[in-house]
C-alpha cells in the first residue's frame, strides 16, 4: 500500500510539473503597426497611424480616443489607433472637408456629396453618419453651412448657415441631425470659421465682412441669450485663417496678410494672434516669437494649451510646437527633416486626454521616381499620412 | 481487499505517469516553437531568394502615354531552381477615390538557381479621363502621381515585390 501512495505521489508531482511551463507569462506580441519602428522624419516619438496612398488630412480623434476618422481624397475613413483595419464611411465621390465625432459611432461631415471640390464661396452640407447602419449610410442634416464645431461638451454641433450673399446665422443641432435651436440674432457677413469657448457657453465666430477689399471681424456669441457683439475688426486686406481658437487665456487665431510690394514673393505670411472678448483689443501672441510664422492651431481639450504648425521664422522648416498659455513656454514637439506637414486649418487635432496631437505629413517630393522594396500600401512618407506625436504638459498625466 | 486497493492504485499509478509522461513531452515539444513565435512578416518583406529590379532610369524615361515598355528584372537569388513565377504589375494613381488600376500579367516557366531574366511590359501610363462630377483629386494641390508596383508570386509561396512611385 505505501508504494501504492508513493506512485500516486510521484505521478500528481509529474502532472503538476508538466503543467508548469517556464514561459507561460510570455505573451506574443501584436502585429506591428505600418511603419512602427520607422523614424517618420518628424522626430523619434511621431507614429505613423496610417499609410499608403491618398491625400489625406482633416484627423478626428473619437471620443474614448481609440479610433481615428480622416478625409482621404475626398471621403471619410476610421481606423483603430492600434492596429486594425480601416473603414470607409462615404462613397469614394464625396468631397469632405471635415468629419468630427458626434459618439464613439456616429460622425459629421461637412463638405459635399459628390465633386468637383467647391470652391471657398459655395456653401456645403452636413451629414450625418452612423458605424451601425449599414455600408455607406448617411444622411445630409443641414444645408447651406459656413462652418461647424462640435457642440457644448461634445454633444450636437453648432453650425453657421448661409442665409444671404453676406448674412448667416447659428443654428444648434442634436445628435440625430434634428434642429435643436435656430438663432434669429443673424451676423453681418459671411462666418468662416466658429469654435466654442472653454465653458461650451459662447461661441467665437471669424467673420468676413462685405467690403471692396477682404475685411474681417471676430464676433462672440452667447449660445444661451443668443446675441452677438463685435470684439475685434481686423485692417483691410487681413484675413482670418482658419476658426479662432478659444483658450483659457483669450481668443487665439492666425492673421494672414500678402507680403509687401516689392518683397520678392507673392507666398502669405501668417502670424498667431491673440485677443481676450472684453478688451477687444489683439496682440500677438505671447511666448511665440515675433519672427514665428503660423500655419495653423487647435487648443487642447481642457483650453491651457495650443498646438500650432508654423515656422520659427519664414526660412525654419514647418513644426509642431505646443504652446502653454500660462507659462508662455512654446515647445516644438516634432523635429522636421525633410518632411513636409500638412499646413490645413482642420490638419490637426489633440487626442481626448491631451496627451497626443495628430498631424498629416509626407516626404518632399521627388523629380525622380524612386523605388520601394514594399507594396504600396505599406509605405508612410511617400504618401501624406497621419502621425500620432506624443505631447507632455500638465495634461500628459490625468 | 488488498488486492482490490493494489489494482485501483496500479491502474491509477499507470494512468497519471502516462498523462504526466505526454505533458512533458508536449512541453518539451513547444518550448523551443513558443520562442519562435514571432508576429506574421510585415508585408514589406519579400523572400531573399526571389529579387525584383526596376531601372529608375528608365522609369524616369517613361511617358504619360499608351505602349511604353518597362522590363523588369527577376533574379533566383536562391541555390533551387524556381518554376511559375507569376508577375503581377499594377498601375495605379495616387489618387485613390480613382478607379482607374490597370493590370499586366506574365509567367516565367522556369528560372534556374542564380539565374537572372528581365520581362517586357508594355504600359498603359496614359491618365483616365475625369468627369466633371468625380474630380475630387482636386482637393490635393499636386497632380496625382502614377504608382507601378510589381509582384512575383509563385505556387510553393516564394514572393517578391517592387514599387515605383512616378513624379507627377
Amino acid at each position: 500500500m505505501r508504494w501504492g501512495w508513493a506512485a500516486l505521489l510521484a505521478a500528481a508531482l509529474l502532472l503538476v510539473g508538466g503543467c508548469l511551463h517556464s514561459s507561460e507569462e510570455t505573451s506574443i506580441p501584436p502585429l506591428p503597426a505600418a511603419g512602427e519602428g520607422v523614424d517618420p522624419g518628424l522626430g523619434p516619438e511621431a507614429q505613423p497611424l496610417s499609410s499608403g496612398p491618398g491625400y489625406k488630412g482633416s484627423p478626428s480623434w473619437s471620443p474614448q480616443g481609440s479610433r481615428i476618422a480622416f478625409t482621404v481624397d475626398g471621403y471619410v475613413v476610421d481606423r483603430p489607433v492600434g492596429t486594425g483595419d480601416t473603414r470607409r464611411w462615404t462613397t469614394k465621390d464625396f468631397v469632405a472637408e471635415e468629419a468630427e465625432w458626434t459618439s464613439d459611432g456616429s460622425l459629421v461631415i461637412f463638405g459635399v456629396a459628390s465633386g468637383p471640390a467647391p470652391t471657398h464661396e459655395v456653401s456645403r452640407s452636413v451629414y450625418r453618419a452612423r458605424s451601425g447602419e449599414g455600408s455607406l449610410g448617411i444622411k445630409e442634416v443641414a444645408t447651406d453651412v459656413l462652418a461647424m464645431s462640435p457642440g457644448p461638451g461634445g454633444e450636437g454641433l453648432i453650425v453657421a448657415l448661409q442665409t444671404s450673399a453676406y448674412q448667416s446665422e447659428l443654428a444648434m443641432l442634436r445628435d440625430s441631425g434634428a434642429v435643436d435651436r435656430i438663432y434669429t440674432s443673424t451676423v453681418g457677413g459671411r462666418v468662416t470659421g466658429l469654435s466654442l469657448s472653454p465653458d461650451g457657453r459662447r461661441a467665437v465666430l471669424a467673420v468676413r465682412v462685405p467690403g471692396a477689399r477682404t475685411s474681417f471681424e471676430l464676433h462672440v456669441f452667447g449660445l444661451r441669450a443668443g446675441t452677438h457683439r463685435t470684439i475685434a475688426r481686423l485692417g483691410e486686406g487681413l484675413e482670418i485663417f482658419g476658426a479662432p481658437q478659444w483658450t483659457k487665456k483669450g481668443i487665439c487665431y492666425v492673421v494672414g496678410k500678402e507680403e509687401a510690394p516689392g518683397g520678392g514673393g507673392t507666398e502669405p505670411l501668417y502670424d498667431l494672434h491673440s485677443v481676450t472678448p472684453d478688451s477687444g483689443v489683439p496682440e500677438s501672441t505671447p511666448g511665440v516669437g515675433e519672427d514665428f510664422v503660423a500655419s495653423s492651431i487647435r487648443v487642447s481639450p481642457d483650453g491651457g494649451r495650443l498646438a500650432v504648425i508654423g515656422r520659427l521664422n519664414p526660412k525654419a522648416p514647418i513644426n509642431l510646437y505646443v504652446l502653454d498659455l500660462a507659462a508662455q513656454d512654446f515647445e516644438a514637439v516634432t523635429t522636421n527633416e525633410n518632411m513636409e506637414i500638412k499646413t490645413g486649418p482642420d490638419d490637426l487635432a489633440w487626442s481626448p486626454g491631451g496627451k497626443s496631437i495628430a498631424i498629416v505629413a509626407r516626404g518632399i517630393l521627388s523629380e525622380e521616381p524612386h523605388v520601394r522594396a514594399a507594396p504600396k500600401e505599406a509605405l508612410l512618407e511617400d504618401f501624406y499620412n497621419l502621425y500620432e506625436v506624443p505631447v507632455g504638459g500638465p495634461e500628459a498625466g490625468r | 481487499m488488498r488486492e482490490a486497493a493494489l489494482w485501483i492504485s496500479g491502474a491509477a499509478f499507470a494512468f497519471l505517469a502516462t498523462a504526466g509522461a505526454f505533458l512533458l513531452l508536449a512541453n518539451l515539444g513547444t518550448g523551443p516553437s513558443e520562442r519562435n513565435l514571432t508576429p506574421n512578416p510585415r508585408p514589406s518583406e519579400s523572400d531573399p531568394t526571389l529579387e525584383l529590379t526596376l531601372n529608375e532610369d528608365r522609369l524616369a524615361s517613361l511617358k504619360a502615354l499608351p505602349g511604353q515598355e518597362l522590363r523588369v528584372g527577376v533574379r533566383n537569388a536562391g541555390g533551387e531552381d524556381i518554376s511559375d513565377i507569376h508577375l503581377v504589375l499594377e498601375v495605379s494613381s495616387e489618387n485613390t477615390a480613382l478607379s482607374d488600376a490597370r493590370y499586366y500579367r506574365k509567367t516565367i516557366d522556369e528560372l534556374p538557381a542564380r539565374g537572372f531574366t528581365t520581362v517586357p511590359f508594355y504600359l498603359d501610363l496614359s491618365s483616365p479621363e475625369i468627369t466633371a462630377s468625380g474630380s475630387p483629386s482636386a482637393l490635393s494641390p499636386d497632380p496625382p502621381r502614377k504608382i507601378i508596383e510589381v509582384r512575383a508570386m509563385t505556387p510553393g509561396g516564394v514572393s517578391a515585390i517592387k514599387t515605383a512611385i512616378m513624379p507627377g
